[in-house]
């Protein structure tokens, strides 16, 4: 099956291995997301990470990318060498999302990029009246940046039913958990009292964020959408489950077997 | 230049559907001709400059133009990392346009006076910048941004100085301008935007030696014709309303350091912000950018020689 959850997992922890690179976690909260997104609703037009008639999607939580790369892999838009050769000297991937890169919209790293550029496509899409779609996937850590908040009011204000938020609400950021450092309150009703129509959802049941896409785009066609969907950071390898160390940790030989083990093992 | 402003806008609106007019709640009137001629082309994003830059580069990904609108003290300062990574990393086509630079909200204070978006804009790779003087570097300048199709930082400064040329001047994007020729060249004045006036003063008091050059594009700029500025003067003087560090001043003396050494005196803005409020004559005083004082400056520099 395209698109596995298990085989997206085993992919971030190849690269991550290959590469020892960081921001194992981050990638892990956003897996069924992303798997559900590019199986079930990402249209791209004869499989062109380039073509005009294309959905729009854009990772604005850079720090997930290996996530992305590794659906990009399916989508045959990244070889095995690329894989292999993560961080190696001369090679295009890098930590954080880069544009330049087919497939990828917006260079991300610095938060609170990724949702305005999408709000200006969706603002464009509607323009052309065209039935694209725009899909921006933020961390709840991400939406402490100002610009999101700036981008909500000009989406709902201007009507951007074309337009998409997912928020990964794994409850953690860079330096610990997101109601220690700041506190989001209910990230739902402060997107639904900005004019949004909202859905928060168990971000690693893959039928349940493809029903919550659908309810969302069948809802409301004046309103923009967001979906919060509640996720582990970490998920699928117990040892790095809600430890923010593996924000920042890398593999070894050992941690890394054990964890491609235990995806293997698991039973999502 | 306000006019000539609204008037460029207006054509290419209306010549190139694609063109959105984008502001962050400013230019008041300034926009009123543009409202009426292209009215489903006009978007105020509200005080929310920030997302403003990203909506551009979006837009700008599906085909649109857009023309960014704020005072320079906002764009491109505050939004410097906007441009940077949504924008320039990617050269799409956004024009921005920072308007009031320098010190032409004398009397509004700090937030508003802006004498450093040359230096931090002409860091950024891919990223043009031009600096026009009159009504007519204007237009030049902004067709040009247009047909360049990439990503320019455009600094309007003291709109009301009056013409330097006559028509329209005919020049490939780069070239420097020639103002005032000397009878023999002895030194040369080379000054931006709103000093241009000032130089084209100052050297009609001093001196028929001296040639004027006006600079309407900072970056990308013709080496080749700064080198032979500098291989032909015995000294250079250059005239900005910015800051000292990193404009056209720190430009030249870059270009000429590395190819052809000669005696600069940099004509700018010290490193400090205003203190007083007054006038926006009084405040070039404030800053030593006045006549009188440019002329004593750069006449003991001359003399000094």
């Amino acid at each position: 099956m395209k698109f596995d959850p298990k085989i997206l997992r085993k992919t971030v922890l190849d690269m991550a291995y290959a590469g020892s690179s960081v921001h194992i976690g981050c990638a892990f909260s956003i897996i069924e997301i992303l798997s559900v997104l590019y199986k079930n609703h990402l249209h791209y037009p004869e499989n062109n990470p380039l073509s005009k008639q294309r959905d729009y999607f854009l990772l604005s939580k850079g720090h997930g990318v290996m996530a992305q790369y590794a659906c990009m892999k399916e989508l045959g838009w990244l070889s095995d060498e690329d894989i292999k050769n993560y961080f190696s000297n001369g090679s295009d991937l890098k930590g954080l999302s880069d544009s330049r890169i087919d497939g990828i919209e917006v260079t991300s790293g610095s938060l609170g990029h990724g949702f305005s550029v999408g709000v200006g496509i969706a603002m464009g899409i509607k323009i052309r009246k065209t039935k694209q779609k725009t899909y921006v996937l933020v961390g709840d850590g991400e939406i402490n940046e100002g610009p999101i908040w700036e981008g909500a009011l000009f989406a709902a204000h201007h009507k951007l039913s074309n337009f998409m938020v997912i928020v990964d609400e794994n409850g953690f950021q860079a330096m610990g958990k997101t109601q220690d450092v700041i506190e989001l309150g209910s990230i739902q009703s402060k997107f639904e009292s900005f004019g949004f129509y909202a859905i928060t959802v168990d971000g690693h049941n893959s039928i349940a964020i493809d029903k919550a896409i659908e309810k969302l785009w069948n809802s409301d066609n004046k309103k923009p959408k967001v979906l919060i969907a509640k996720t582990v950071k970490g998920k699928g390898v117990s040892f790095m489950e809600n430890d923010n160390s593996w924000h920042y940790s890398r593999l070894n030989q050992e941690s890394y077997q054990k964890a491609i083990s235990l995806i293997s093992a698991s039973s999502i | 230049m306000r006019q000539a402003l609204s008037d460029v806008l207006v054509n290419l609106g209306k010549s190139d559907s694609n063109v959105l007019l984008l502001t962050g709640d400013h230019g008041y009137a300034l926009f009123d001709s543009f409202r009426k001629e292209c009215p489903g082309q006009y978007i105020n994003v509200g005080i929310a400059e920030q997302n403003m830059v990203g909506v551009a580069a979006g837009l700008a990904r599906l085909g649109f133009r857009p023309i960014v609108y704020g005072l320079s003290a906002f764009i491109p300062i505050r939004v410097l990392e906007q441009i940077k990574l949504d924008v320039a990393h990617d050269s799409l086509p956004v024009i921005f346009i920072g308007d009031g630079a320098g010190f032409v909200y004398s009397h509004l204070g700090t937030s508003h006076q802006c004498t450093e978006d040359i230096a931090c804009s002409r860091v950024i790779p891919n990223l043009s910048v031009y600096s026009p003087a009159d009504r007519f570097e204007l237009t030049k300048c902004m067709i040009t941004a247009y047909q360049e199709n990439s990503s320019v930082y455009l600094r309007i400064g003291k709109a009301d100085c009056g013409d330097i040329h006559q028509s329209p001047p005919n020049i490939k994007a780069g070239e420097l301008i020639k103002v005032r020729s000397a009878k023999k060249v002895k030194y040369s004045f080379i000054a931006t935007g709103s000093m241009v006036v000032t130089a084209i003063d100052v050297a009609d008091a001093l001196s028929s030696d001296i040639d004027v050059w006006s600079v309407p594009f900072i970056k990308p700029i013709d080496h080749l014709m700064i080198e032979k500025i500098c291989q032909n003067s015995e000294a250079i003087v250059v005239f900005e309303e910015h800051s000292k560090y990193g404009g056209l001043g720190s430009l030249i003396a870059e270009i000429s350091s590395e190819f052809s050494p000669v005696k600069i005196l940099k004509i700018s803005v010290n490193d400090c912000f205003s203190q007083k409020c007054g006038t926006y004559k009084y405040l070039l005083q404030e800053h030593g950018l006045d006549f009188p004082a440019v002329y004593k400056n750069v006449h003991n520099f001359l003399q000094g020689r």
